[in-house]
């Protein structure tokens, strides 16, 4: 540590006396340790931290239950991790409203319980509920496969309030479900991986829990009617919330198992329309299918519990995940690319895909601890489909390159966004798109 | 540089019969759907009519070489004086961008030009099976464009979300004079949501030149449900029961007395004239699913007091309620020579507190005030009727209005639902949002537009540039003790 350095943790130590501290080995991200970890308990405590950090220069990673750390570039500088766990009161909460307002440390779980006493959810998918933070889900912001139905995670989002590292407290939007009240601040700080402000409080639209559910779990022998029978359920009228077609090694990993291809579809309905809806859609699917099983309410919550979990980031080792950008209709010949990349470097490939959006989710994994044909994949990946982002990967993977892929549109204004709200460089330096 | 040097340079972009700079030509751009009471007269110097993204990077260029601001503009039909030319300088009219570029089927969406008329895209796609979500009222004549600057919402925007939710990219003309497009077909492109944070922002960060719009797939079955009730407030009852009952209509719509007189009057929609509230609620999706939800809706409506519920069983049924609905403030002619409309939005539990207050202050102000709103998510539309020629008429109905937005505030909600804050509401924005609040948007902006020539004078309050709010918020912070601004 450089004696500048150390003079500037201690300054900002000094400021920041009263917010409690944590270990720093429990923080590290990419392999790196902070010199200092904290964990303030209010919205001052994390205003005091960032505008100590800001003044002195320290570079402040925020951390919310950590199931996506690994998510990001390598970290220029890390000297501060900012645990924002204890800001997790859910702040007002009017069922009838259908709105919630909650801090950012609040898991999802445990906001989806306090929604649930009366009957309400916040639709959005995460691999690890029980861990991951509402703060960290907006700031990574990763939408899973129920925004078919439910719309992505970012449309649910009716307000938020953040702090910028100069110490200023911004709120935006509010708690009606429809407004246009200023900017969209909402949607500038949704999936900025922490880089522009930390997220303290988001204000949701929540929904009524459908009064019953179930899942459709069709297995194929092939790509090609597999992916038939999921476009032959998106041009009909039929309204799955969700369809996700797992290959063997995906299936494999959710413990579901069987065929070469699982297409698994989620019905959400009230009771008599649910099973008509389950049956309309087996009918048009089955065909093709080597065998078709229809799963009712637990037993279809519990399959899309193992699927999400099947996506967890952690731990890297031997292995990259990435996420492939396609439009629907272009899944095939992504995954086709994808396969053949991997079987190139004499990799294995599980491969989630969300045929609703057309992202599509891929674990490559080595059989030994080399790292150059983890590098050669994702190089050759990352300009495959309209966009490639690695989520995760071996440190020694993510040296020398960008893990958001090149440079996109309009990255001067990001550029002078970052200057604009950041212009210390306190936030997750270096590890946005661009190393901003 | 001089009038008719700009002229000159804009006409070599356009040619001639895309430049109007006489000031006959220049009236109607001086006016938009907002009160001249409010808004003012704002005239441009020169209104350009542009044909392509390219010749719209060529006009913002001149102007920003000249110094001079650009302010957007699609059919004009905004509440808040979003379009108008608040600085003058050069209007950008959108509405020879009319092309609908592409209609992909498997992949929903559609690519067009911002002065696609937002009802002729639905019309268009609705035969193959798709619609265009977002329906404002005005939906006969607004423009794809100006849905994007203000974030349109509309009946149906309760189950299928507001435009933001509907936009998967723009190729826009940012103030620097570079054209890129953001987002795309593929969900989560990787950087910041530039296309979230554009929608919505007033045509004060970019000029959208081309807009990839979500198609939603046409409803197998829709119902829609007319159910008359005595007074609003047991009509706005029955807006929370259904709510809370988990039903999620796709429309849920509130007309009061004075309202379904006019419109009986100007188009026999087919209302019952004698009730005190009429709830207009639509319903769709599966077949299964409708009717299972129309009979708890009815069931729900009969126990809140509702004499007469009926249900529109043919296409043309629907569309006359529908009609009726959608025409109700050109009907207000037919109750005064003017109307104020307000907009503003609370939490659906305040609505029948919030009408009985919207009713107290009809009585205060000695103005008849005409409600007709979207109650399934608590944006208000009150009507206030009045004579511009009366005097002390136009003084009141602003007091009125005003008076509205702090009870909203209040309550819980905010200024504006879905018309905008444009120059009316700057001045107002304040009673929502603090200087620290304000100072973050400011950073939005000036990322976008550091030399803020982009639509001036919107959203922000009168009288200050993002820059001085910027400036002022730091020189808050230094004096505040403990605090410290690097």
């Amino acid at each position: 540590m450089s004696p500048e350095l150390a003079a500037s943790l201690m300054n900002v130590e000094s400021r920041t006396g009263g917010v409690p501290r944590r270990d720093v080995e429990a923080y590290r991200v990419d392999g790196l340790a902070p010199s200092l970890a904290l964990a303030p308990a209010s919205m001052d405590q994390v205003r005091d931290v960032l505008a100590a950090a800001a003044e002195t220069g320290a570079a402040v990673v925020p951390w919310g239950g950590g199931t996506q750390m690994c998510f990001g570039n390598l970290p220029e500088a890390y000297d501060i991790a900012l645990d924002l766990r204890g800001l997790n009161d859910i702040v007002e909460y009017e069922p009838d409203d259908l709105t919630v307002a909650v801090q950012a440390g609040c898991t999802l779980a445990e906001l989806n319980r306090r929604l649930g006493e009366y009957g309400e959810m916040l639709p959005v998918d995460a691999t690890d509920p029980e861990r991951a933070t509402i703060g960290g889900l907006v700031a990574s912001g990763f939408s899973g496969p129920r925004r078919l139905g439910y719309g992505s995670f970012r449309d649910l989002i009716i307000g938020i309030t953040a702090v910028l590292p100069g110490g200023l407290v911004a709120k935006a939007g509010g708690m009606v479900v429809k407004n246009v009240t200023g900017f969209d601040m909402m949607r500038l700080y949704h999936g900025s991986l922490g880089s522009l402000a930390v997220i303290v409080q988001v204000n949701f639209k929540v929904l009524p829990r459908p009064r019953a559910e179930r899942t459709i779990v069709a297995h194929y022998p092939a790509l090609e009617p597999a992916f038939d029978a999921a476009m032959t359920v998106r041009r009909s009228q039929l309204l799955p919330t969700a369809i996700t077609l797992l290959n063997a090694g995906a299936a494999d990993r959710a413990d579901i198992g069987g065929s070469a291809w699982t297409l698994i579809l989620r019905c959400e309905a009230p009771p008599v329309a649910v099973v008509r809806l389950a049956t309309r859609i087996s009918d048009a699917i089955s065909t093709q299918a080597l065998a078709l099983d229809v799963l009712e309410e637990s037993g279809s919550e519990q399959i899309w519990t193992r699927i999400n979990q099947a996506l967890a980031a952690e731990p890297v080792e031997r292995e990259i995940r990435v996420r492939l950008g396609s439009a629907p209709s272009e899944i095939p010949a992504a995954l086709n690319a994808i396969t053949s990349v991997a079987s190139e470097h004499g990799l294995h490939v599980s491969l989630t895909v969300d045929c609703g959006s057309g992202l599509l989710y891929g674990r490559l994994a080595a059989e030994s601890d080399e790292v150059e044909p983890l590098r050669r994949a994702w190089s050759a990946l990352a300009s495959l489909a309209r966009h490639a982002t690695l989520l995760a990967a071996p440190s020694a993977v993510k040296q020398g390159t960008d893990v958001f892929g090149p440079e996109p549109a309009g990255f001067a204004v990001m550029r002078s966004l970052k200057d604009q709200f950041d212009p210390n460089r306190v936030l997750n330096r270096g590890r946005f798109v661009g190393r901003l | 540089m001089r009038a008719t040097a700009l002229r000159e340079r804009l006409e070599a972009v356009v040619g001639r019969d895309g430049v109007f700079s006489d000031p006959s030509d220049l009236l109607l751009y001086q006016y938009d759907a907002s009160d001249e009471a409010i808004a003012g007269i704002n005239r441009p110097d020169v209104v350009v009519l542009p044909r392509t993204a390219e010749q719209v990077a060529a006009i913002v260029r001149i102007a920003r070489e000249a110094g001079v601001p650009v302010t957007p503009r699609g059919a004009g039909t905004g509440l808040a004086g979003g379009a108008l030319a608040a600085r003058g300088g050069i209007m950008i009219v959108l509405t020879r961008m009319t092309r609908v570029v592409e209609i992909n089927q498997d992949d929903r969406y559609a690519i067009v030009e911002p002065g696609v008329i937002n009802l002729d895209l639905s019309q268009t796609t609705k035969p193959l099976g798709y619609f265009f979500a977002p329906d404002p009222s005005s939906q006969r004549s607004c423009t794809i464009g100006g849905n994007i600057a203000n974030n349109s919402g509309g009946p149906h925007c309760l189950k299928y979300g507001v435009t933001s939710n509907h936009i998967l990219g723009l190729e826009v003309v940012l103030p620097s004079g570079e054209v890129i497009w953001t987002g795309g077909a593929a969900p989560e492109a990787p950087g910041i949501d530039l296309t979230g944070v554009l929608v919505g922002s007033e045509g004060t960060l970019g000029i959208v030149t081309k807009a990839m719009v979500r198609l939603t797939r046409n409803p197998e079955a829709v119902n829609v449900l007319v159910s008359a009730f005595p007074e609003i407030e047991a009509a706005s009852h029955a807006v929370s029961a259904i709510i809370a009952a988990g039903v999620l209509p796709a429309a849920l719509e509130m007309m009061d007395a004075l309202t379904i007189r006019a419109v009986e009057a100007a188009y026999h929609a087919g209302y019952p004239e004698d009730a005190g509230a009429v709830l207009l609620v639509e319903i769709d999706g599966l077949a299964e699913a409708v009717a299972e939800s129309s009979d708890m809706i009815v069931t729900i409506c009969r126990q809140h007091g509702a004499s007469d519920v009926r249900v529109a069983t043919t296409a043309e049924e629907r569309a006359l309620l529908w009609q009726g609905r959608k025409a109700a403030f050109g009907a207000m002619g037919r109750l005064a020579p003017n109307y104020y409309l307000q907009d503003t939005v609370v939490p659906r539990t305040k609505l029948p507190a919030t009408l009985r207050r919207v009713e107290e202050i009809s009585r205060d102000y000695k103005l008849q005030i005409a409600n007709v709103f979207h109650a399934g998510d608590g944006n208000l539309h009150p009507l206030i009727l009045f004579d511009r020629y009366r005097l002390g008429d136009i003084e009141r109905v602003l007091n009125a209005g005003t008076e509205m937005l702090h009870w909203s505030v209040n309550a819980g909600g905010a200024i504006s639902g879905e018309h905008g804050i444009g120059l009316e509401k700057r001045d107002h924005i304040a009673l929502i949002f603090t200087p620290d609040d304000l100072a973050a948007m400011a950073g939005l902006k000036l990322s976008f537009d550091p030399l803020q020539y982009f639509n001036p004078e919107k959203v922000f309050p009168a009288g200050f540039s993002c820059g001085e709010i910027a400036a002022l918020k730091q020189q808050a912070l230094l004096d505040k003790p403990g605090m410290h601004v690097a």
